[in-house]
């Protein structure tokens, strides 16, 4: 009998550890998944990546209360395609789709356009066309991506309404409906959507909407390193995109005659891109 | 039950009506919930896209730990090339705090690619104020060096003029402007 008491405080000592342990770790447990139910998605950003797109972050995103725009300058892009290699590993982008491309226009002196876009800018121009007979005039790069129409024309012939302009201006698709069916593929005037060969469903630029709920910029103006891409609200007064749109100067859209009234403007453009 | 004289106008009014009964049960199990709120389609897609996964995620978190890096790349003319543009995005290196990739260094006739791809000025529309472009070889045999080098022999892939403007402090050269 003496020997067995011990054991028995012992049973009882390490039974009352286990069950702190596991209250504890239950606690826990119940702490955790409620930081994960968060709508702010602060968890994504590491604490230390400055806010780049001011009055995003710190409150509930209001979808009224912005009117973003994309700025394009042309006269500043050189074609390096840093834009489309980070579009590419941003999304994964499968080999032969663009999300976003550069373009390369050439005038030669009589006047004729010739348009280039190898692998979509993916590589960079690395060197000057050579089957051109005339002496080139001039060239410039046009940067390619999603329009982001107030009357988008692919949303209305959606027939299952998979894709859509959401309140904040941004036209998105729901991968879960699309069907595939590729008629936003042909009704797009920009030419910018595409059937994803993986998931067999239509995909387009976003202009990174993941990124600016939380407050950066879309990953091609993060590292664009002329700042020929330019992106912010236009309600906000102060940005950039403000000053350049209410300021002199060439603004134009593509293909405005389409009347889809896009959000992407284009600063110094030449009359002949389309 | 004995067909009686409008009996056949009763059936297709019950069919009809069971039509539109299973066609409403199913409209309403098969619509998602959130379908309609903002217009025709499902709202919850929104903030699915906000969910998505960020892989770039700008310059600010590699410089705390590359400092040396850091101190030249913010203090060159180079600032404003994305660290992610040349060595591939934070996603692939760091997870949740982790490293769990090495990310690439460009080196040797690729580091030439990549510099040529911004500064060859063979390709025209890269104007002076933008970007200062070079024709290559001239400016090797310009700058009186073998045609072999590689841009990173005098040229800091991080801040570009770091080496050059050390030189000419050290020998006391000034700008033959």
């Amino acid at each position: 009998m003496d020997k067995e008491k011990p054991e028995l405080d012992e049973d009882r000592r390490t039974f009352i550890k286990k069950v702190l342990k596991g209250t504890l770790a239950g606690s826990l447990l119940l702490v955790i998944p409620l930081r994960a139910d968060d709508p702010g998605t602060s968890e994504q950003i590491p604490e230390d990546t400055p806010e780049q797109i001011p009055g995003i972050r710190g409150r509930e995103y209001d979808m009224s209360r912005h009117r973003f725009v994309f700025v394009v300058d042309v006269t500043r892009c050189i074609g390096c395609g840093s834009c489309c290699v980070a579009d590419k590993r941003e999304y994964n982008v499968p080999d032969g789709h663009y999300r976003t491309w550069v373009e390369r226009y050439i005038k030669d002196i009589d006047e004729n356009i010739y348009v280039d876009c190898p692998n979509g800018g993916l590589d960079g121009y690395q060197k000057p066309r050579e089957d051109l007979d005339r002496p080139v005039r001039d060239t410039f790069f046009v940067p390619k991506l999603c329009n982001m129409c107030k009357d988008p024309s692919c949303v209305q012939v959606c027939p299952v309404g998979a894709t859509f302009r959401s309140p904040d201006g941004f036209v998105l698709i729901d991968s879960k409906r699309c069907i595939g069916c590729g008629y936003c593929i042909q009704a797009c005037p920009y030419s910018v959507r595409f059937l994803n060969p993986v998931t067999r469903t239509a995909e387009k630029c976003t202009w990174c909407y993941h990124r600016i709920r939380k407050g950066l910029l879309p990953a091609c103006v993060q590292v664009c390193p002329t700042k020929a891409r330019k992106f912010g609200d236009l309600n906000d007064k102060e940005s950039e995109v403000y000053k350049i749109l209410s300021g002199p100067g060439v603004i134009t859209v593509l293909k405005k005659d389409m009347g889809n009234s896009p959000s992407l403007y284009y600063k110094g453009v030449r009359r002949e891109v389309i | 039950m004995e067909p009686s004289y409008n009996s056949h106008v009763k059936r297709i009014i019950l069919g009809l009506v069971i039509f539109a009964a299973v066609g409403l049960i199913g409209k309403k199990f098969m619509t998602p919930d959130s379908f309609g709120m903002y217009g025709h389609y499902r709202a919850d897609a929104i903030q699915e896209e906000a969910d998505r996964e960020m892989r770039h995620k700008t310059n600010a978190p590699c410089l705390p730990c590359h400092i040396y890096e850091a101190e030249l790349h913010l203090n060159g003319l180079h600032k404003t090339i994305s660290c992610e543009f040349c060595h591939g995005p934070m996603a692939d290196h760091i997870t949740a705090g982790m490293k769990t990739g090495e990310l690439p260094v460009k080196k040797g006739e690729e580091i030439k690619v990549l510099c040529l791809r911004c500064h060859n000025k063979a390709i025209h529309a890269r104007p002076e104020d933008v970007i200062r472009t070079v024709v290559m070889p001239d400016h090797l045999r310009d700058q009186k060096v073998r045609e072999t080098h590689t841009c990173n022999q005098c040229h800091h892939v991080h801040a570009p003029y770091n080496y050059i403007d050390q030189a000419k402090q050290a020998l006391g050269i000034k700008e033959a402007s």
